[in-house]
């Protein structure tokens, strides 16, 4: 049997993240030897996604971590009510440690689809965008309302006033042709600034309709430039109908971004890489041209480049996250509610900074995100959902989640609040936020901590490739490969 | 290879670059073709019949499905031996099938689609001897046996409900294999005229029960069709000649009046942009308030949702000409009662020129935002003027400066007709003669 040894690998991957992943995928049909491995006894790294078995394993192991080893995730927590709750079995169940979901025109899908991975992925519409509206003097029950982002819905829509949706329409038709020189002459004295300030001063918006837009930048902490708010309105507006009626982004089954990082994975050993889980590095050594690694399995190996994550990276604030199992299907977050459109199996609701008060009177300054997931996700079983809150981390953080799902639940349906069955909270640090290169080591940069998929993330990957490749990435494609043999097409009608 | 048949609205047709591989591929799909075109055009000549020549059309249909000679071929092998043989009392109905010219050898103009479309069913129309069914439909059989043996006629019972249900099953595949062509050519006339023609057939052969089911998964393909690309006027022309045969009495139907006119509100929802989609609306209206039996005070509620729906529509969209149609129908309306059908014949003189004029005021109010779409200043226009007719009266000073803005502004917005501006401005006695030439 060849000993790992014995090869001068062309590069050793370390960690099985979206970034690295994509990486072996870009790589599978090179002849570049690769080796990929992975401290964790699972795929995915920080986008991995779950059963309850492996959450609580998870939760045990960031809580049992000390400071010397401890990564970016911390204060993991599981909370399970007694008794039957009609929680079924663990595998019945993929919790995603970090969801996120991604535009029609997103890059990455492109990607996958020129790169063929896209085959193995069953894509699922991300239905409405929702506002939480909190109790009000005239409303007993908080409710939801639905954020309007196509003419269709806007002349629908029963919750803003006529000359209101007159400037909304403005807005959206701006947005559009936002990069334009006339637009952009516009917007740039405000490029740097928070997209409210424009929305107020440019399109006379009042509060209300300023916090319409800026829910659908699912901005973390509410302060989203103009620059940045414009580029990703104008993404979802033209994501809007492009695989269907009625949706503007696409979430994968069985886990999201997790399951796309095994999809790359795959099509890499299909291309001959070498996968080992459970194998980190314990040391490293420089020695001439190549780097020597001495791995936990206790193999030496020896390769041209490595790439990993950002050992040096410093973790700050990031964000706080709370999923819980509910045992309801929630059918009206998942309504179709456009001819010809597909069932949804997520919906996006946001909490408005100050519309969530603390324990302790004071009003919350920063927006919850909620994802919704049904059952079609084939996250949970059927007649149950999954919700995913996230905020940034913050000393209220983990106590605003709690009252969110509580909020959530009575908007939903206040009559019938669901059980909760099954509940992990968890602290995701924010790392280095871009890569690295260093010499024959490529560091990537951390998971990214964004709940809509943001298209930088590509970049580094598309940096260490070009790297691994060297002179022969001149005359390639990235991530673009025919069809492997024995995939049908078109073809066959002649036949 | 099938084309799109014409572009389907809003994908930009794209010049290609071959390559010298992609060129050879080509040439190796057109000799292949070419070889399947001469097996079928030899077998034909030949006189064949069998199952041989019927995979061949499939094959050729599924690559050119324009080929519309191969497609009768298809259709005479149908009736010549495929499709159940009639019963000799019947033959006079086989003979007007095979002999009515079924696919137009002249491609129909696109003005005429949806007439020529409905042409080829009365081609096909033969009342009493299209009823398929128990014997006793047939009175020439019912002659012919009613003194003879049981036996025999329990077995032409028993040979007509197998011919039929062989009917229904061929006629089935048939159907389906359209499908995925459709899907591929969804403007492809000859696969709609083949549809249709087996449509026919199902009327023709198989009882009213079974067929009217049929006919009601037509419609839901219909409505698919205009899902993918609204905007496609083969299929709402078609729909309009599916629901007409539901409600026939030869289907067992009654009025679909109220379940069509819901569907444009469902199309309308999905996109405000739609001209079919208004248009039906427009034609299904007066049948609707008459079904209703709808009183004055019932109509007049009837035009303010409309009105009301409309006006919601122009504050979003004020720039789409589909909405603007539709505005003016219902402006038209209150407009030109004398000779006209109305929705409000019991609008006096004055009733109408309150609505006229609470128009104006409300499309003026969408000026504050939206004062750059020409669309807006030639309704205002149009309006003031249908204004002034309906009182019998010439526009007064104010109007006339209104009119007169708004000209300038469209001659700014839309300098190509100027000339049409210019006219305007005479015909109101906006200008003086000599300055003709401005």
């Amino acid at each position: 049997m060849d000993s790992l040894g014995d090869t001068l690998w062309d590069v050793v991957i370390c960690g099985t993240g979206l970034q690295q992943s994509l990486l072996a995928l870009s790589l599978s049909r090179s002849g570049k030897s690769i080796l990929h491995i992975d401290p964790n006894n699972y795929y995915g790294g920080a986008d991995a996604a779950f059963s309850l078995q492996e959450a609580e394993t998870w939760a045990s192991s960031i809580t049992a971590a000390t400071d010397n080893d401890r990564g970016t995730f911390k204060s993991a927590s599981i909370t399970k009510p007694d008794g039957n709750t009609g929680l079924s079995f663990p595998r019945a169940y993929t919790l995603a440690l970090s969801p996120q979901v991604i535009h029609a025109r997103s890059k990455l899908l492109s990607q996958l689809v020129s790169s063929r991975a896209y085959r193995h992925v069953e894509f699922l519409a991300v239905g409405s965008f929702y506002i939480f509206k909190p109790t009000t003097r005239s409303s007993q029950k908080p409710s939801l309302v639905r954020i309007p982002s196509t003419r269709e819905d806007v002349f629908f829509t029963t919750a803003i006033p006529t000359k209101a949706k007159r400037g909304l329409m403005k807005f959206l038709k701006f947005v559009l042709g936002y990069d334009s020189e006339q637009q952009l002459e516009t917007w740039q004295p405000y490029a740097d600034g928070p997209l409210a300030d424009f929305l107020k001063n440019e399109f006379k918006m009042d509060a209300e309709l300023q916090t319409y837009i800026l829910a659908l930048t699912l901005s973390l902490d509410g302060l989203i430039t103009t620059r940045d708010g414009l580029s990703t309105i104008y993404r979802h507006l033209t994501s809007m109908g492009v695989f269907g009626p009625g949706f503007a982004a696409v979430y994968p089954k069985w886990g999201g971004i997790s399951e796309v990082a095994q999809v790359a994975c795959r099509a890499g050993a299909v291309g001959g890489a070498v996968y080992m889980l459970a194998t980190g590095i314990r040391e490293m050594e420089m020695s001439g041209d190549s780097i020597e690694l001495r791995l936990t399995s206790g193999d030496t190996v020896k390769t041209r480049m490595l790439v990993r994550n950002d050992k040096n990276a410093e973790v700050g604030n990031g964000v706080s996250r709370l999923a819980a199992i509910v045992g309801s299907p929630l059918k009206s977050l998942f309504e179709a509610l456009v001819e010809g459109a597909p069932l949804p199996a997520v919906a996006v609701i946001t909490f408005p900074a100050g519309s969530l008060m603390t324990t302790s009177g004071k009003a919350y300054d920063y927006p919850v995100y909620a994802f919704a997931h049904s059952s079609d996700t084939g996250e949970c079983p059927v007649g149950q959902s999954i919700l995913y809150l996230t905020t940034s981390t913050t000393p209220d953080a983990k106590e605003i989640l709690a009252q969110s799902l509580q909020l959530l639940s009575e908007a939903i349906d206040a009559d019938h609040i669901p059980l909760s069955l099954f509940q992990m909270y968890h602290e995701h640090g924010r790392g280095s936020v871009a890569s690295r290169p260093d010499g024959s080591i490529f560091n990537f940069p951390d998971a990214s901590l964004s709940l809509l998929f943001d298209d930088s993330t590509l970049e580094p990957v598309h940096e260490a490739w070009k790297q691994v490749m060297g002179e022969a990435e001149v005359d390639t494609d990235y991530m673009t490969f025919p069809d492997r043999e024995g995939v049908m097409d078109d073809e066959d009608m002649y036949d | 290879m099938a084309d799109q048949g014409g572009s389907a609205h809003g994908i930009a047709r794209a010049s290609r670059v071959r390559t010298e591989e992609q060129r050879k591929v080509e040439l190796d799909k057109i000799a292949k073709y070419r070889e399947l075109e001469d097996q079928v055009r030899s077998s034909v000549a030949r006189g064949d019949t069998g199952p041989d020549l019927f995979q061949l059309t499939s094959k050729l249909l599924r690559l050119n499905p324009e080929y519309y000679t191969v497609w009768n071929v298809r259709r005479r092998l149908l009736t010549s031996g495929l499709l159940s043989k009639p019963s000799a009392a019947s033959s006079p109905l086989t003979a007007s099938l095979t002999a009515s010219p079924t696919a137009t050898t002249t491609p129909p103009s696109a003005a005429s689609s949806s007439s020529s479309l409905s042409a080829t069913q009365p081609s096909h129309a033969s009342p009493t001897a299209g009823r398929s069914g128990t014997t006793a439909d047939s009175p020439v059989d019912e002659a012919k046996t009613s003194t003879a043996d049981a036996t025999p006629r329990a077995a032409a019972v028993v040979a007509v409900v197998a011919g039929q249900k062989k009917d229904f099953d061929i006629l089935k595949s048939e159907l389906e294999f359209t499908i995925p062509l459709l899907l591929d050519s969804p403007k492809c006339y000859w696969i709609w005229s083949y549809r249709l023609w087996l449509l026919q057939q199902v009327i023709d052969r198989l009882s009213v029960p079974v067929a009217r089911r049929v006919w009601q998964e037509e419609l839901g393909l219909a409505s698919k069709m205009l899902t993918r690309d609204r905007r496609n006027f083969h299929a709402w022309g078609y729909r309009r000649h599916v629901v007409a045969q539901l409600e026939s009495p030869r289907l067992g139907g009654g009025s679909m009046v109220e379940a069509e006119f819901e569907y444009t509100t469902r199309m309308i929802r999905m996109d405000l942009s739609n001209f079919s989609a208004w248009h039906s609306r427009s034609k299904l209206i007066p049948r609707l308030l008459g079904e209703r039996g709808a009183d004055d005070s019932t109509r007049k509620g009837f035009l303010d949702e409309e009105l009301g729906l409309i006006r919601e529509a122009l504050n979003v969209g004020p720039e789409d000409q589909s909405l603007w149609y539709y505005h003016q129908f219902l402006i038209l309306n209150l407009v030109n009662p004398v000779g006209h059908p109305t929705l409000t014949p019991a609008f006096t003189l004055e009733d109408r020129v309150t609505y006229v004029t609470r128009e104006i005021q409300d499309i003026k109010e969408l000026l504050e935002d939206y004062d750059d779409v020409k669309l807006i200043y030639e309704a205002l226009l149009e309006y003031t003027l249908y204004l002034g007719q309906l009182q019998g009266r010439k526009l007064d000073g104010a109007e006339k400066d209104e009119l007169a803005e708004w000209l300038q502004k469209l001659k700014k917005l839309d300098p190509m007709r100027n000339g049409r501006w210019t006219e305007l401005e005479r015909e109101c006695g906006l200008v003086e003669m000599e300055s003709f030439g401005n």
